[in-house]
C-alpha cells in the first residue's frame, strides 16, 4: 500500500540537515542481521544440506561446460561394433567411425581440413570482384551448413556451444573418456548423454518450477487470505483448471505451434519449442500449489501476528507478502522441491505427445524411459536405466534436502536452536 | 449445522457451474485438435467417410452437436457411443472400467495414507535420528522413482525372482497388491513428506510447549495435540490426489494390463473419442470436486480456528 | 461445529476406509481358459461390417466363418480332429495359405471370372440353433452395403456389380430403385428397414443450387451440397416394377428425403428421355432413402436356400480369398434387428455361425470365447474356452508369456528380439509377411520435389544396417514397394546403398548449388521406439552421407495421420498392410490424386498402365504391366522403401497348429494344446 504523498515540503534548514546526517552515520554503523545472512549461517552448519547444494551447484556447472568436457559425442551412432557395449574402458577417439569419413579417421584433422578451406574461401572473398564475393559467400555458407565436422557430431549446435566444442577440440584433440557407463541400443555413449541430458532437465526443471511458484504462491495467499467470495471464484477457478484434460491443451498447443505459418513466426523471433514447452509445465504445475499455499494462508489468517499488523493498519497486500508469504515459505519450500523431480519426469511424457526434447537432443527423463523399455526378464541392459536413473535420483535427493534444509533455516522459530 | 447444509447447497450450485465450463472448454479443445476419430492409416474412400460421420451425427453444425450431446448428459445421464469402442456407450465403458481403478486406488491410497502419515510422524519426532534419514530417504525415493521405473524392477523381482505375484492381470486380490503398491509409493512419500513438515511446524508452536509444559507424555501431544494441525496440509492434498488415485494411472495399466479408466482418459483423447473423453473428464471432475468438498468439510472439522464461512 | 463430530471424525474416516476395502476385495475371479492370447489393442468392435484391423481380425475368424475359409494348404484332420496330414513350409519358414470351403461347399465359376455360384454347406446353424442360408449372406451383404450402416470395409464388396453404386447413394434415370417410408420400427437404427417399394426413376427435380460463400471452408460447402442433395424430388413409375406390395401405390409417385417440400414443379427437372408424364403430383411423399434396387441391381442373389449367386463387376483374381475375409461374413439377422447396433455384438446377445461364440467381456480386459457346440465342424475343434486379452504393452504380453499366463504373443518388444531369437525352446521365428515400411516423400516441397535428391535419399540408407541393428527381427532391406512373395510378381528394384553414387546424384540436383546447402529436411512419425530409432539412424546417414540436415518430429497418432493426409509434412514414416493379396494393393495407391497417394506425385504413364492392368483379362500379362508401373515408381521415388517386416508371434512349444505366414492368418480352431 503507497502510503500518502506529503503534500508539501518543508524547506529544512542546514541544522537539520546535519543532524539527519549524524543519524544516518549512526545507523549505517549499525549491521543487522537480515533473515537470508541469518539463514545463510545455519544453513551452513546444516551437513547433509549443505552437501546437497554443494551437488546441485557442481552438478549446475557440469550442464552448463557439458560442451568443454572431453566426451563423446552424445548422438553419433556407432550401430556396427559399438552396440550395446556393458560399461569398459576400451579407448576411443572421437571421429574415428568409418562411415563419417573423416580425415585420417579423426575430428581434428577433419576440422582443421575444414577450417582450412573456409579461411581460403575467405581470403578470396577480399580478392574478388562484386559477382565473385557474392559467389564465394554462398560457397562459404553451403560449406558451413553441409560440411562442418561439429555439425556431424553435435547435433546444430549455437554459436556459443560451437565456440565451446572448438575450444574442447583444440584442448583435447580427438581423445575422450571411454564409455564408462556404456552405450546403448544405437551404439551412443551413456555417460554424454547423460551429462548432455542434465543441461535440458535442470533448465526444464528450474525454470518451470519457477513460474508455477510465482504464479501458485502468490494466487493461493491471496484466495486463502481474502477468503468469502473471492476465495470461493478463485478456487472454482483452480478447479476448472484442473479438469481440463491437459492432454488436449498440449495436442492443441502443438497445432497451433505446429502450423508453417506460426512455426515460422517463432523461429524469427528466436521463441523455441522448449520455451513454450516451460509456460507449457509451469502453468499445468501452480495448481497443487496454489491450493497448498491457501490451506496454509487460512489456518494462518486468523493469528495474532496477522490481527497484530492488520491493527497497526498494514494494507491487504502488504500482509499477505510481507506476513503471511513468509511464513508459508516452509511449505512451499518443501512443495518446490517435489515439483522439480515431477516435472522433469512430466518431460518425457510431453515428449510422447511430441512437445518437448526431440532427438537427437536428449534429456534424463527420456533416457531414464528408453531405459526401462529395456528391463525385461529375458535381458537386462542394466546400464541404461543405472546410470542415468543415477544421477535423475541423485540430483533429487540433493534438491530434497537442500529444500529441507533451507526450510529449516528460513524458519524464524529456528532461530536459538 | 445450518452452515453445513447452506455451505453444501452453494456448493452444489458451483459444482453445477463448473461442470457446465469444464465441460463446455474441453468439448470446444477437443474440437479443435487435427485428426478426427475415425482416421486410420488407410485413408478411407469418400463416401463412407461421410456415411460415418453422418452414422455418429459429427456431419452436423457443431453448435447442434455441443447441445445435443450436452441435453443427453442432462436429461438422460447418457454420454452416448464411443466412437473407437463401437461396441460400447461411454456409460457402459465407464461402468466397467471404474470399479477396477477405484479398488486399485482405494488399495493404493490407503497404503499412501498409513505408510505416509506413520513415517512422517515418526521422522519428525525422531528428527536427525537414523529414523528420520532412512524414511526421508525412502520417501524421496518414492517421489523421485519414476513408477513405470518402479514397476518395472518391482516385476522383475517380485514376479521374477521370488514369484510372489502374477506379472499381470485383472481378478484376483494378488494381481492388485503389486499395481497397487506402485501406484501408492509416490503418494506415500508426498504424504510423508507433508506430515513431517506439518508436524516440525506444529511441534514448534506455543501450545505444543505448554502441551509438554503441563506434563502430558509425549504420545499424547503428538497424537492429540500435534497431529490435528500437522495433517492440515495432508488434507488439502488428499483431495486432489484421491480424486488421482481412483481415476487410474495410464503407465501402470499398461504394465500390469489392468482394464481401468487410466488409460481410457489418455487413449480416448489420442484417439479423438469426443464422447468417451468427455464422459472420462466429466467423472474425474465430479470426482475431484467431490473430494475437495469433503477436503473442505475435514478442514473445519480437524481445525477449530477454521470457520466454513456462510455469508 | 459440534464437538462430538470433531472427535469422532477419525472414526467415521477409518471406517469409511474399511468400507471401501471391503468393496475392493470383493471382486470374483474367472475360471482359468484353456488358450490365451495377447490380441494387441482392445478390439473396436465384433460387428464384422464394422470391423477393421488385426485384433479385429484375430477374433472375428474364430466367431464367424465365411463361404470359404483360410487354411494352411496341406493341413488335413480326420473326423476326430486329429493331424493327419501336416502342411510343408516354404524356405522362410512360411507355409502357404489356401482357400477351402466354410459355409458354402463348393462353386462354380462361370467363363469370364464374373460369376460366382457358391452351393451352401447343407445342416449349418447358427449359434442359437437356426439355420443359416444364402439368404443369410444376401441379407449381410446388403447390410453391409447400406449406406448408413457406415461399414468401414464396405469397399471389400465393391466389386459386385452395382454395390458401389448402392453404398454411395447414387440413382440414374432409368434405374430400378428402392424407396424406403419413414416408418422405421426403431428410429436410431437403419435395420429393420421402414416398408420398401420398388420403382424406376423417371426424373429428378433439383432446385437451385446456393452458392457457398466465398470464405468457406471445404466441409461448409460440403454441407451445402449435402443438404441441396437431400432436397431433391425423385419421380418413379411403381408400376415398372409389378410386385404384390406396389399394386395399391399410385403409378406414378413423386419422393423427397426432406418433408414438406413444395413448389417443387418449378425445379430443373432432368427427365429419361421421353418418360416426362403429363401430370404430376403437387407434394412429394417423404421418404428415409432412395437408393439403387438391391434385389435387382446388386451382384448378390439367392434363388433359393442353398444357393448364392455372386456377379462381379470385373474378373477379380483374388475374390475367394476375399470371402474368407471378416468384412463377407454373415450376421444373424434375427439379431441384429432385435438388439440393433451395438447392442447385439453384447455377449449375452451375440449370435455366431464360426467355431467360437462370446461368453464374457471386459473392455481393455479380455474377450472370453467359448467353443460353439452349434458349429458344423465342431467335432475337430479342439479348444474349449479362449481368452482373448487387450494387452497393448508388448514387454507386459512378453511377462505374461514367461510366467505362463499366455500362451501366444502377437508382439514381442524389439529389444529382445535378438535374445528371443537364440531361446533354446525355439518359440520364437520371425518369418516375412507382406508389409512394407517406407518412408513418404512430399514431392511438392523443396528439395523434395527433385528426383535427383530423393534418388539420393534413397542410395544413402544402409537398409541392410537398420535391418541387422535397429528391428534385429529379421526383417529384408526393401528396395520396391511390393514385397516378394506374391506368386508370378517379380518387382523391379530401385538403387541400392552406395554413398559416392548418391553424393553424384545429389550433384546433379538444381539444389547441389544453392546458397546455404540443400534445405533441411524434416522426418515425421509417429511416437514408437523403433520408429524413432530408425528415424535417428536415417537422420545420420543422411547427414553423414550428403551433408542434408535433418529434423526429427513425432507426433502421437492422429496427429501424425493428419500431418500426413493434409501433406504436412517433407519426409514421412509410413506401414502398408494389404487388404488381399495381390500385388495390386500396392500398386494402384499411387496413382494420381489417390486416397492414400499422400506425396503429390503424379505420373501420366503411370496411371495409364495402372488402368490398363485393370482392365487386362490375361492373368500373366496384368502382372507385367503392374511391374511396368512398379518401375516407374522405383525410378521417381515419392516414397523410399525401407524393409519388408516380418511377424513377430512367439508361441509356446504346447501349441501345436500354429502355421507362419506371409498374410497373418491363424485361425484358432486348428490350434490345440498338446504338453
Amino acid at each position: 500500500m503507497a502510503d500518502p504523498t506529503p503534500q508539501s515540503k518543508p524547506t529544512p534548514d542546514t541544522a537539520d540537515i546535519e543532524r539527519y546526517a549524524r543519524l544516518l552515520e549512526e545507523a549505517r554503523g549499525i549491521h543487522g542481521v537480515s533473515l537470508w545472512q541469518d539463514a545463510w549461517r545455519r544453513l551452513r552448519r546444516n551437513r547433509v544440506a549443505m552437501c546437497s547444494l554443494y551437488f546441485v551447484i557442481a552438478i549446475s556447472v557440469l550442464a552448463v561446460f557439458v560442451p568443454l568436457l572431453p566426451l563423446q559425442s552424445p548422438l553419433d551412432k556407432d550401430l556396427r561394433g559399438r552396440k550395446d557395449l556393458p560399461p569398459n574402458l576400451a579407448p576411443i577417439s572421437l571421429g574415428s567411425r568409418d562411415e563419417l569419413r573423416f580425415e585420417g579417421n579423426s575430428l581434428a584433422k577433419e576440422l582443421a581440413k575444414f577450417e582450412a578451406r573456409l579461411a581460403e574461401l575467405r581470403a578470396g572473398v577480399s580478392a574478388a570482384d562484386a559477382d565473385g564475393q557474392l559467389r564465394l559467400k554462398q560457397q562459404i555458407e553451403t560449406l558451413q551448413t553441409n560440411e562442418d565436422p561439429l555439425r556431424k557430431l553435435w547435433n546444430n549446435p549455437g554459436p556459443i556451444v560451437r565456440w565451446m566444442l572448438r575450444l574442447r577440440v583444440s584442448l583435447f584433440g580427438d581423445w575422450c573418456i571411454p564409455s564408462v557407463f556404456g552405450t546403448d541400443d544405437l551404439g551412443r555413449d551413456v555417460l554424454s548423454r547423460v551429462c548432455w541430458g542434465a543441461r535440458v532437465s535442470l533448465v526444464v526443471g528450474v525454470v518451470a518450477t519457477l513460474v508455477s511458484l510465482s504464479i501458485g504462491v502468490s494466487y493461493g495467499a491471496i484466495a486463502g487470505y481474502c477468503g468469502g467470495w473471492v476465495d470461493e471464484i478463485m478456487m472454482r477457478f483452480v478447479d476448472i483448471l484442473y479438469s481440463i484434460p491437459f492432454i488436449f491443451v498440449v495436442i492443441f498447443l502443438l497445432t497451433i505451434l505446429g502450423a508453417e505459418d506460426t512455426k515460422k513466426w517463432l523461429d524469427e523471433h528466436g521463441i523455441n519449442q522448449l520455451v513454450i514447452f516451460y509456460v507449457v509445465i509451469g502453468a499445468f504445475y501452480w495448481l497443487t500449489m496454489a491450493r497448498v499455499v491457501r490451506g496454509q494462508v487460512i489456518s494462518l489468517k486468523n493469528e495474532q501476528f496477522v490481527e497484530a499488523a492488520r491493527v497497526i493498519g498494514a494494507g491487504r497486500t502488504r500482509i499477505i507478502f510481507r506476513h503471511l508469504i513468509p511464513n508459508v515459505l516452509g511449505i512451499v519450500i518443501v512443495y518446490l522441491t517435489l515439483t522439480i523431480p515431477a516435472v522433469m519426469l512430466f518431460e518425457s511424457f510431453l515428449s510422447f505427445l511430441g512437445l518437448g526434447v526431440s532427438p537427437p537432443d536428449v534429456s534424463w527423463g527420456l533416457l531414464v524411459n528408453e531405459g526401462t523399455q529395456v528391463i525385461t526378464p529375458i535381458k537386462i541392459y542394466w546400464w541404461l536405466v543405472v546410470f542415468s536413473g543415477m544421477t535423475l535420483a541423485l540430483t533429487l535427493f540433493s534438491l530434497n534436502f537442500l529444500g529441507d534444509g533451507l526450510r529449516d533455516a528460513l524458519d524464524p522459530r529456528m532461530k536459538n536452536r | 449445522m445450518g452452515g453445513v447444509a447452506w455451505f453444501l447447497l452453494r456448493r452444489a450450485c458451483w459444482v453445477v457451474v463448473t461442470l457446465w465450463i469444464v465441460y463446455t472448454v474441453s468439448f470446444i479443445l477437443m474440437r479443435s485438435v487435427p485428426g478426427g476419430p475415425f482416421d486410420s492409416e488407410r485413408k478411407l474412400p469418400a463416401e463412407i467417410q461421410k456415411n460415418i460421420e453422418a452414422r455418429y451425427k459429427l456431419d452436423q453444425p457443431l453448435l447442434i452437436q455441443y447441445f445435443d450431446h450436452l441435453g443427453n448428459i442432462v436429461f438422460r445421464g447418457d454420454f452416448g457411443p464411443s466412437f473407437r469402442l463401437t461396441d460400447f456407450t461411454v456409460n457402459q465403458v465407464i461402468e466397467q472400467g471404474f470399479p477396477v481403478s477405484a479398488s486399485m486406488g482405494i488399495f493404493a491410497i490407503t497404503f499412501a495414507i498409513v505408510l505416509g502419515t506413520l513415517s512422517g510422524i515418526v521422522s519428525a519426532v525422531r528428527r536427525h535420528t537414523a529414523w528420520d534419514v532412512s524414511f526421508m530417504t525412502a520417501a524421496t525415493l518414492g517421489i523421485a522413482v519414476p513408477n513405470f521405473v518402479l514397476a518395472s524392477l518391482a516385476i522383475v523381482v517380485f514376479v521374477f525372482q521370488l514369484h510372489w505375484f502374477p506379472a499381470a492381470g485383472w481378478g484376483s486380490l494378488r494381481q492388485i497388491i503389486l499395481p497397487a503398491l506402485c501406484l501408492g509409493a509416490p503418494y506415500a512419500g508426498y504424504i510423508a513428506r507433508l506430515t513431517r513438515t506439518g508436524m516440525l511446524e506444529v511441534l514448534g508452536r506455543d501450545y505444543i510447549r505448554t502441551a509438554y509444559a503441563k506434563g502430558l507424555g509425549e504420545k499424547r501431544v503428538v497424537l492429540r495435540h500435534a497431529l490435528r494441525g500437522a495433517l492440515l496440509p495432508v488434507v488439502s492434498y488428499l483431495g486432489p490426489a484421491t480424486a488421482g488415485v481412483l481415476t487410474g494411472s495410464l503407465v501402470l495399466e499398461q504394465v500390469f494390463a489392468l482394464p481401468g479408466m487410466g488409460s481410457h482418459f489418455v487413449e480416448a483423447a489420442l484417439q479423438r473419442d469426443y464422447p468417451l473423453a468427455l464422459g472420462m473428464v466429466m467423472v474425474y471432475t465430479c470426482l475431484l470436486l467431490f473430494m475437495n468438498t469433503v477436503v473442505d468439510l475435514s478442514y473445519a472439522i480437524i481445525d477449530p480456528r477454521v470457520k466454513i464461512e456462510t455469508q | 461445529m459440534h464437538h462430538t463430530v470433531r472427535n469422532s471424525f477419525p472414526y467415521i474416516a477409518l471406517a469409511g476406509l474399511f468400507a471401501a476395502l471391503a468393496w475392493a476385495v470383493s471382486f470374483g475371479t474367472l475360471p482359468p481358459a484353456d488358450f490365451s492370447f495377447s490380441n494387441g489393442d482392445e478390439v473396436k468392435t465384433v460387428d464384422p461390417a464394422l470391423a477393421y484391423g488385426q485384433p479385429e481380425h484375430r477374433v472375428l475368424t474364430a466367431m464367424f466363418e465365411g463361404l470359404y475359409r483360410d487354411w494352411p494348404i496341406g493341413f488335413e484332420m480326420d473326423e476326430q480332429g486329429n493331424v493327419i496330414g501336416k502342411p510343408k513350409p516354404d524356405e522362410n519358414g512360411n507355409y502357404p495359405i489356401g482357400e477351402i470351403p466354410g459355409m458354402a461347399e463348393s462353386y462354380e465359376l462361370s467363363a469370364d471370372g464374373r460369376v460366382y455360384t457358391f452351393h451352401m454347406r447343407p445342416g449349418v446353424k447358427w449359434s442359437d440353433g437356426s439355420p443359416l442360408t444364402a439368404d443369410d449372406f444376401v441379407w449381410s451383404w446388403r447390410r453391409t452395403l447400406h449406406p448408413e450402416t457406415a461399414a468401414t470395409y464396405g469397399y471389400q464388396l465393391w466389386y459386385l456389380v452395382g454395390a458401389k453404386q448402392y453404398t454411395e447413394g447414387r440413382v440414374e434415370l432409368g434405374d430400378l430403385v428402392e424407396i424406403e417410408m419413414p416408418n422405421r420400427p426403431r428410429a436410431d437404427q437403419p435395420f429393420p428397414r421402414g416398408d420398401i417399394c420398388r420403382a424406376k426413376l423417371l426424373g429428378i427435380a433439383r432446385p437451385p443450387e446456393v452458392a457457398p460463400p466465398a470464405n468457406a471452408s471445404d466441409e461448409e460447402k460440403e454441407d451445402l451440397t449435402s443438404t441441396w442433395r437431400s432436397s431433391w424430388v425423385y419421380v418413379v413409375d411403381h408400376a415398372a416394377v409389378p410386385e404384390a406390395s406396389n399394386s395399391g401405390a399410385a403409378k406414378l409417385a413423386a419422393y423427397c428425403k426432406q418433408p414438406g417440400t413444395r413448389d417443387w414443379q418449378q425445379y430443373s427437372t432432368e427427365w429419361l428421355d421421353g418418360a416426362r408424364p403429363a401430370s404430376l403430383p403437387t407434394t412429394p411423399e417423404t421418404c428415409q432413402q432412395i437408393l439403387l434396387d438391391f434385389e435387382s441391381s446388386v451382384g448378390v442373389k439367392a434363388p433359393d436356400d442353398a444357393t448364392l449367386v455372386v456377379t462381379l463387376q470385373n474378373r477379380t483374381p483374388f475374390f475367394l480369398a476375399l470371402t474368407a475375409f471378416y468384412p463377407l461374413y454373415p450376421v444373424n439377422r434375427a439379431c441384429v434387428e432385435k438388439y440393433g447396433v451395438p447392442d447385439w455384438t453384447h455377449p449375452d446377445n451375440i449370435v455366431t455361425n464360426g467355431a467360437y461364440t462370446m461368453e464374457f467381456r471386459r473392455v481393455r480386459d479380455r474377450m472370453r470365447l467359448i467353443k460353439s457346440p452349434t458349429y458344423w465342424d465342431a467335432s475337430r475343434v479342439k479348444l474349449q474356452i479362449v481368452d482373448a486379452m487387450a494387452i497393448k504393452s508388448a514387454t507386459t504380453a512378453l511377462n505374461m508369456y514367461l510366467t505362463g499366463q499366455l500362451d501366444w504373443v502377437t508382439d514381442v518388444p524389439a529389444s529382445v528380439i535378438p535374445d528371443l531369437i537364440a531361446r533354446p525352446e525355439r518359440d520364437f521365428v520371425p518369418t516375412p509377411v507382406l508389409i512394407i515400411a517406407f518412408y513418404r516423400l512430399n514431392t511438392t516441397r523443396p528439395p523434395l520435389d527433385d528426383v535427383h535428391v530423393r534418388r539420393a535419399l534413397n542410395l544413402a540408407m544402409d537398409k541392410q544396417l537398420i535391418c541387422d541393428k535397429v528391428t534385429q527381427g529379421g526383417q529384408i532391406p526393401a528396395r520396391s514397394v511390393v514385397p516378394p512373395g506374391l506368386p508370378g510378381y517379380k518387382s523391379p528394384l530401385c538403387g541400392a546403398f552406395d554413398v559416392e553414387a548418391a553424393r553424384a546424384e545429389l550433384a546433379k540436383s538444381k539444389y547441389a548449388n544453392q546458397p546455404g546447402g540443400i534445405p533441411k529436411l524434416e522426418i515425421t512419425y509417429n511416437t514408437n521406439d523403433t520408429h524413432r530409432a530408425i528415424a535417428e539412424i536415417i537422420q545420420q546417414m543422411w547427414k553423414n552421407n550428403l551433408g542434408i540436415d535433418v529434423e526429427l518430429k513425432n507426433l502421437e497418432w492422429n496427429s501424425y495421420l493428419d500431418a500426413q493426409h493434409t501433406m504436412q509434412y517433407s519426409v514421412c514414416r509410413a506401414g502398408w498392410v494389404p487388404d488381399y493379396p495381390d500385388a495390386n494393393t500396392f500398386i494402384d495407391m499411387w496413382l494420381t490424386g489417390g486416397e492414400n497417394n499422400e506425396t503429390g506425385w503424379s505420373n501420366a504413364r503411370y496411371d495409364a498402365l495402372v488402368k490398363q492392368a485393370a482392365e487386362e483379362p490375361d492373368s500373366d500379362k496384368r502382372l507385367r504391366r503392374m511391374e511396368e508401373a512398379e518401375a516407374i515408381l522405383m525410378d521417381e521415388l515419392p516414397i523410399v522403401p525401407i524393409y519388408y517386416n516380418t511377424g513377430k508371434n512367439l508361441v509356446s512349444p504346447s501349441v501345436k497348429g500354429f502355421y507362419h505366414n506371409t498374410l497373418e492368418k491363424y485361425p484358432i480352431q486348428l490350434m490345440r494344446i498338446e504338453e
